[in-house]
C-alpha cells in the first residue's frame, strides 16, 4: 500500500486505462523509437569508425598495466591508416564470438598490400598463438575488429556484471520498458 | 483506484491525478476539455489529421531502423556499409522532422474538431508550465476566411479538488464559456 501510493501507481494504471487507440499507439511507437535511435546511433558509430563493433570491454587482465578488467575502449577501423607494430588491436578469433585485446608484436606486409600479425598481451608470457583457431599462425585483416583509440576506466563493469547476471539485466529492462509504456509523457 | 462512484448525473467514472505530477494534471485536464468539447456538441466530429501525421512519422523512423538492422544482419558489415549510411542520415532526418511537426505545427494541440455544415474546424491547445500551476487553454476557430482564438488562463486548481479528482462541471462551464464568446463573434459579423 505505502510504496504503491508513493510510485503512483494506481494513478499511472488509471491514467494508462483511459488512453484511447491512437494514444496507446504512440506510447508503443515511442518505446519503438527509443530502442531505434539506440540501434541508429550504434549502427551510425560503426559507419563513422569502419569497425562493426566500435565500442569494446575489456574482460580480461591480460593488458596490465594499460587496460584493465572492466575498461571501456574506443576502435576504429580505417583502411588507409595500417596497423603497426606496438599498436593494440581488437580482434576475433574465427568461430568464437569473444573480441580480444591485445598488442601487435609482429607483422609481415605483402606488396599488394595483404598483411599478417601475431599478437601478445602484454601481461601474458606467451604470444597468442595459442587463442588463434587450430592450424592458425597468424591473424589477418579480416580478423581484426578495430585498432584502440581511446578508453574510459571501469565503465565497462556494468557490462560484465549484466553478461553474468542476466536476469538482473533482463529485469531492469523489462522495468524500464514498462515505464516508457506506461507513462504519458 | 479509480473511483466509480455515481453522483448526481454521472455515469461515468471519475478520473482521479497524482496532483504533484504537473504532466499527468495537465493531460487529465486536456482529455476533460476535450470530452466537453465533443460531448455536448454532437455537430462536430473528432480529426485525427495531425496525431496521424505524428504518428505516420513515428512509424516510418522505426521502419527504417528495422529495415537498417534486418540488412545489417543479412550482410554483414562491411558490406551493409552505404545501406546503414543512408538508413542513419534517414532516420535521424525523419526525428528532426518528428520534432518540428511536433513544435510548430501541432504545439500543444490535443484537440480537432470540424463542423461539417458550417466547414469550420475548431482547434484546442492547452499550455502548462513545469512547475506552475497555471493551465491555459486556447480555443480556436478557422472557418477558412479568418481565424479567431480565446484563451483562458486560471490555475489548475479551479478545475481539481483537494483529492485530485477532476470536476468535469467545472471545466464543462470554462469550455463553453470559451465556446460560446468565439460562436457570439461570428454572429455578430
Amino acid at each position: 500500500m505505502g510504496i504503491a501510493s508513493i510510485l503512483q501507481i494506481d494513478e499511472m494504471m488509471g491514467d494508462f486505462n483511459r488512453m484511447n487507440k491512437r494514444q496507446s499507439l504512440y506510447q508503443v511507437l515511442s518505446f519503438a523509437m527509443i530502442v531505434s535511435s539506440a540501434l541508429m546511433i550504434w549502427k551510425g558509430l560503426m559507419v563513422v569508425t569502419g569497425s562493426e563493433s566500435p565500442i569494446v570491454v575489456v574482460l580480461s587482465g591480460s593488458m596490465e598495466p594499460a587496460f584493465h578488467r572492466g575498461d571501456l575502449l574506443f576502435l576504429t577501423n580505417y583502411k588507409e591508416e595500417p596497423v603497426r607494430v606496438g599498436e593494440i588491436v581488437v580482434f576475433k578469433v574465427e568461430g568464437r564470438d569473444i573480441p580480444i585485446v591485445h598488442r601487435v608484436i609482429k607483422l609481415h606486409e605483402k606488396e599488394d598490400g595483404t598483411v599478417k600479425f601475431l599478437t601478445k598481451g602484454d601481461n601474458n608470457n606467451v604470444d597468442d598463438r595459442g587463442l588463434y583457431a587450430p592450424g592458425q599462425l597468424w591473424l589477418t585483416k579480416k580478423d581484426i575488429v578495430g585498432r584502440a583509440r581511446g578508453f574510459l576506466p571501469y565503465v565497462g563493469i556494468i557490462t560484465i556484471f549484466m553478461n553474468e547476471y542476466p536476469k538482473v539485466k533482463w529485469a531492469i529492462l523489462s522495468i524500464l520498458a514498462i515505464f516508457v509504456l506506461l507513462h504519458r509523457e | 483506484m479509480t473511483k466509480k462512484e455515481d453522483k448526481t448525473q454521472a455515469t461515468e467514472e471519475l478520473v482521479k491525478v497524482y496532483k504533484w505530477d504537473g504532466s499527468a494534471v495537465k493531460h487529465a485536464l486536456d482529455d476533460a476539455v476535450k470530452t466537453c468539447l465533443l460531448g455536448d456538441r454532437p455537430h462536430l466530429k473528432e480529426h485525427f489529421g495531425l496525431v496521424n501525421t505524428r504518428l505516420a512519422l513515428c512509424a516510418l523512423a522505426v521502419g527504417v531502423a528495422i529495415m537498417a538492422h534486418a540488412w545489417d544482419f543479412t550482410h554483414p558489415f562491411p558490406q551493409s556499409r552505404p545501406v546503414l549510411l543512408i538508413s542513419v542520415l534517414a532516420y535521424f532526418a525523419l526525428m528532426g522532422v518528428l520534432t518540428l511537426h511536433t513544435s510548430f505545427r501541432e504545439k500543444g494541440t490535443f484537440a480537432v474538431a470540424v463542423h461539417k455544415e458550417k466547414e469550420r474546424t475548431w482547434e484546442a491547445s492547452s499550455d502548462m508550465k513545469k512547475y506552475d500551476d497555471k493551465y491555459q487553454l486556447t480555443l480556436s476557430v478557422n472557418d477558412g476566411k479568418s481565424q479567431r482564438e480565446v484563451t483562458s488562463n486560471k490555475s489548475c486548481a479551479a478545475f481539481i479538488d483537494t483529492n485530485g479528482i477532476i470536476l468535469d462541471h467545472l471545466v464543462a462551464n470554462e469550455v463553453n464559456r470559451l465556446y460560446n464568446s468565439l460562436s457570439a463573434e461570428k454572429k455578430d459579423k
